[in-house]
């Protein structure tokens, strides 16, 4: 991979805008297509804002995921992460506890998780991978057990807002969640000096450590928010659907994982760009909306997720390979 | 970073490996369970536990190969899905293809999904754990296609392939995971194929400097993982008696937990069957154990991911050759 990297360096700035702008093309004539064909219904409010919602919370985990991934580490306990959330919201919620409070134990829950996972691959030097395919196991076992697997209702007025709500009475707050938080990560991501430090990590960690950046602290910092994040989308999820299950976030993962590919961060870490992921994120989120839309069933579904992402990320490798040709 | 590479006795590279720590805490287990439960000890009860891990174990045959040359695959579940609903309806009564016939077609499917995951991995460069995460979708899908068919395994030869106990006591599935371990361990020590595996997942760019045919080669272990996996397909459509497209489900996490106890190195480079094959035993005794012991069924799960991240966590504070820096 090291000869990759200098072709990188050499074309950088160029090629991540047009692979950002060829997605977001793509994104545009999407719509367009499936306007026409899925008429009347698929560009209609009844379909636009649910879809929107939806995609919300997986926008929002995408987001920070990025900042993780492209450290060089991945995360897969975040479908995990909001089983786990999802419960304990709708648990506190029977025991009477105030809809504000649960917020916060939330939020701090998803905090520990994160820290749980950061302390696996920074302070004991675990793969991630491993680590946190191990703490998906837990995070979604113990969603199990404290609801005992049943789904249990979770409807308070504040919890009902965050995935309900609506501010000025038209703009979902779910909405509102999403655009903060790519607002948020885009300026750290391009505009600051954490951002930089994310990158530099991400396509060379030994350079950065003797280059004076504190690898350990910046990665551990990444997966903390990871899993406040995830905890947030777990309530989004929660509020939506106004119960909380185990089930909830069940292979979401793979879904966000591979959005945030598409959209052009690689999986080694130290390429990757915020809007990618976005783009990414909507990309998916409308086809496989679009085909449900068309009446198709699950399982062919299924067959397209995973054409796409091997299809998206070929043509990726094969125009890298060409751009390393020309060098 | 270090100059030279210590040589250890092939003794002390075991004791390198995480399987020690695995065996204590097996052996913790194992006083534990037989003390609270009579059952545990029972002569049913350990074939039980021995036949359970079939599916399990022939899949992590392929995937080792498949991981010692620094792959990912992720498609196995799927993948022995697969193999096990086509041959499921192939044996259909309507249908009433020959089973040697079916079975060289299940066989065939499973080398076939190799080859193509090997293809684009090494042809196309994509990074084996996305390969492989987009062909389980696909596979899975495609088994949906037969959703509706439901077929019955009818044919005594299938029904018994899973099924017999050697001496009533030996079942046979063991028997075909120890003589599969058994050859690949003989293959990876013993000729050029597995030489060069080995190199392959120590460094690729050298192993290609060295002039390895290492594209050829990764190919043929994935195409290995999928042959393994229409066995295992077989086995699960023997054992359980039917044809159901979600079978299989959730395997790659299953096998992937099992390999990694056992000392395989995630990236390739390391990795013996031996290992494997206590990680295995471990696991299904450990599940047994639990429902034995009345655990509720979803603190096993937990049970299980802490199990993981235990042993990895202890592999990685005991193997730090120095202070990590990053």
């Amino acid at each position: 991979m090291a000869e990759i990297k200098a072709a990188e360096v050499l074309g950088r700035k160029k090629s991540r805008l047009n692979n950002t702008a060829t997605l977001f093309i793509i994104l545009v004539a999407m719509f367009g297509v499936f306007s026409y064909v899925g008429r009347p219904f698929f560009f209609s409010k009844l379909n636009i804002i649910p879809m929107l919602n939806n995609l919300s919370f997986i926008g929002i985990i995408a987001a920070v995921l990025t900042m993780v991934m492209v450290s060089g580490e991945i995360d897969f306990s975040v479908g995990g992460n909001i089983g786990l959330t999802a419960c304990l919201v709708a648990l506190l919620l029977s025991k009477g506890l105030p809809g504000w409070l649960v917020v916060i134990i939330a939020l701090s829950g998803g905090l520990l998780m994160g820290a749980f996972n950061g302390m696996l691959v920074t302070v004991i030097g675990v793969n991630s991978i491993i680590a946190t395919i191990g703490t998906m196991f837990i995070w979604r076992g113990i969603g199990y057990t404290l609801s005992n697997g049943e789904s249990m209702l979770a409807i308070n007025p504040v919890i009902d807002f965050i995935g309900r709500g609506f501010i000025f009475k038209v703009i979902p707050f779910p909405i509102v969640l999403l655009v903060i938080i790519f607002v948020v990560t885009y300026v750290t991501m391009s505009h600051s000096k954490w951002g930089r430090k994310i990158y530099a990590i991400g396509a060379n960690p030994l350079a950065s450590y003797l280059s004076g950046i504190n690898v350990k602290k910046v990665k551990f910092v990444s997966f903390l928010l990871c899993g406040a994040t995830a905890a947030l989308g777990g309530l989004i999820l929660t509020s939506l659907s106004a119960v909380g299950m185990p089930q909830h976030g069940q292979g979401l993962e793979l879904v966000i994982v591979s959005s945030i590919i598409l959209g052009g961060t690689a999986l080694g870490g130290g390429r990757g760009q915020i809007l990618g992921t976005l783009a990414g994120v909507l990309i998916l989120s409308i086809l496989y909306n679009f085909l449900t839309i068309m009446n198709v069933y699950y399982f062919y579904i299924q067959i397209v997720q995973g054409s796409v992402l091997i299809l998206v990320v070929s043509t990726y490798e094969i125009r890298q390979a060409m751009a390393r040709r020309r060098i | 970073m270090e100059k030279v590479e210590k040589k250890y006795s092939a003794f002390m590279n075991f004791l390198r490996t995480p399987t020690p720590t695995l065996i204590g805490i097996y052996l913790v287990m194992l006083i534990l369970f037989s003390l609270t439960s009579k059952n545990f000890l029972a002569i049913q009860n350990i074939k039980g536990i021995f036949n359970n891990f079939a599916v399990y174990g022939i899949i992590a045959a392929g995937v080792t190969v498949v991981m010692i040359g620094g792959g990912f695959d992720l498609s196995v579940g799927s993948t022995a899905g697969l193999a096990g609903i086509v041959s499921a309806v192939l044996l259909m009564k309507n249908i009433m293809v020959p089973t040697p016939v079916v079975f060289l077609i299940a066989i065939a499917i499973g080398c076939l999904v190799g080859l193509i995951n090997g293809l684009i991995i090494t042809k196309v460069g994509i990074n084996p754990i996305i390969t492989t995460l987009g062909t389980l979708a696909i596979i899975r899908g495609v088994c949906y296609f037969w959703a509706n068919l439901n077929p019955r395994i009818l044919n005594v030869f299938v029904q018994n392939l899973g099924r017999i106990y050697i001496g009533n006591v030996f079942p046979i599935t063991t028997v075909y995971i120890i003589v599969a371990f058994v050859i690949l361990t003989l293959v990876l020590k013993f000729t050029r194929f597995g030489r060069d595996l080995f190199t392959i997942g120590g460094n690729e760019n050298l192993a290609r400097l060295a002039g390895i045919p290492v594209d050829r080669i990764k190919i043929i272990s994935y195409v290995i993982s999928g042959f393994f996996c229409s066995i295992a397909g077989l086995l699960l459509i023997s054992q359980l008696g039917s044809g159901r497209p979600e079978y299989g489900t959730g395997a790659e996490l299953e096998v992937l937990t099992i390999i990694v106890l056992g000392g395989v190195v995630v990236g390739g480079g390391k990795g013996n069957f031996l290992g494997v094959f206590i990680a295995l035993i471990i696991i299904q005794t450990i599940s047994n154990g639990m429902v034995l012991l009345d655990v509720p069924v979803f603190m096993r799960t937990v049970v299980k991911g802490a199990l993981l991240v235990l042993v990895i966590s202890i592999d990685a504070i005991r193997n730090r050759k120095n202070l990590q820096l990053y």
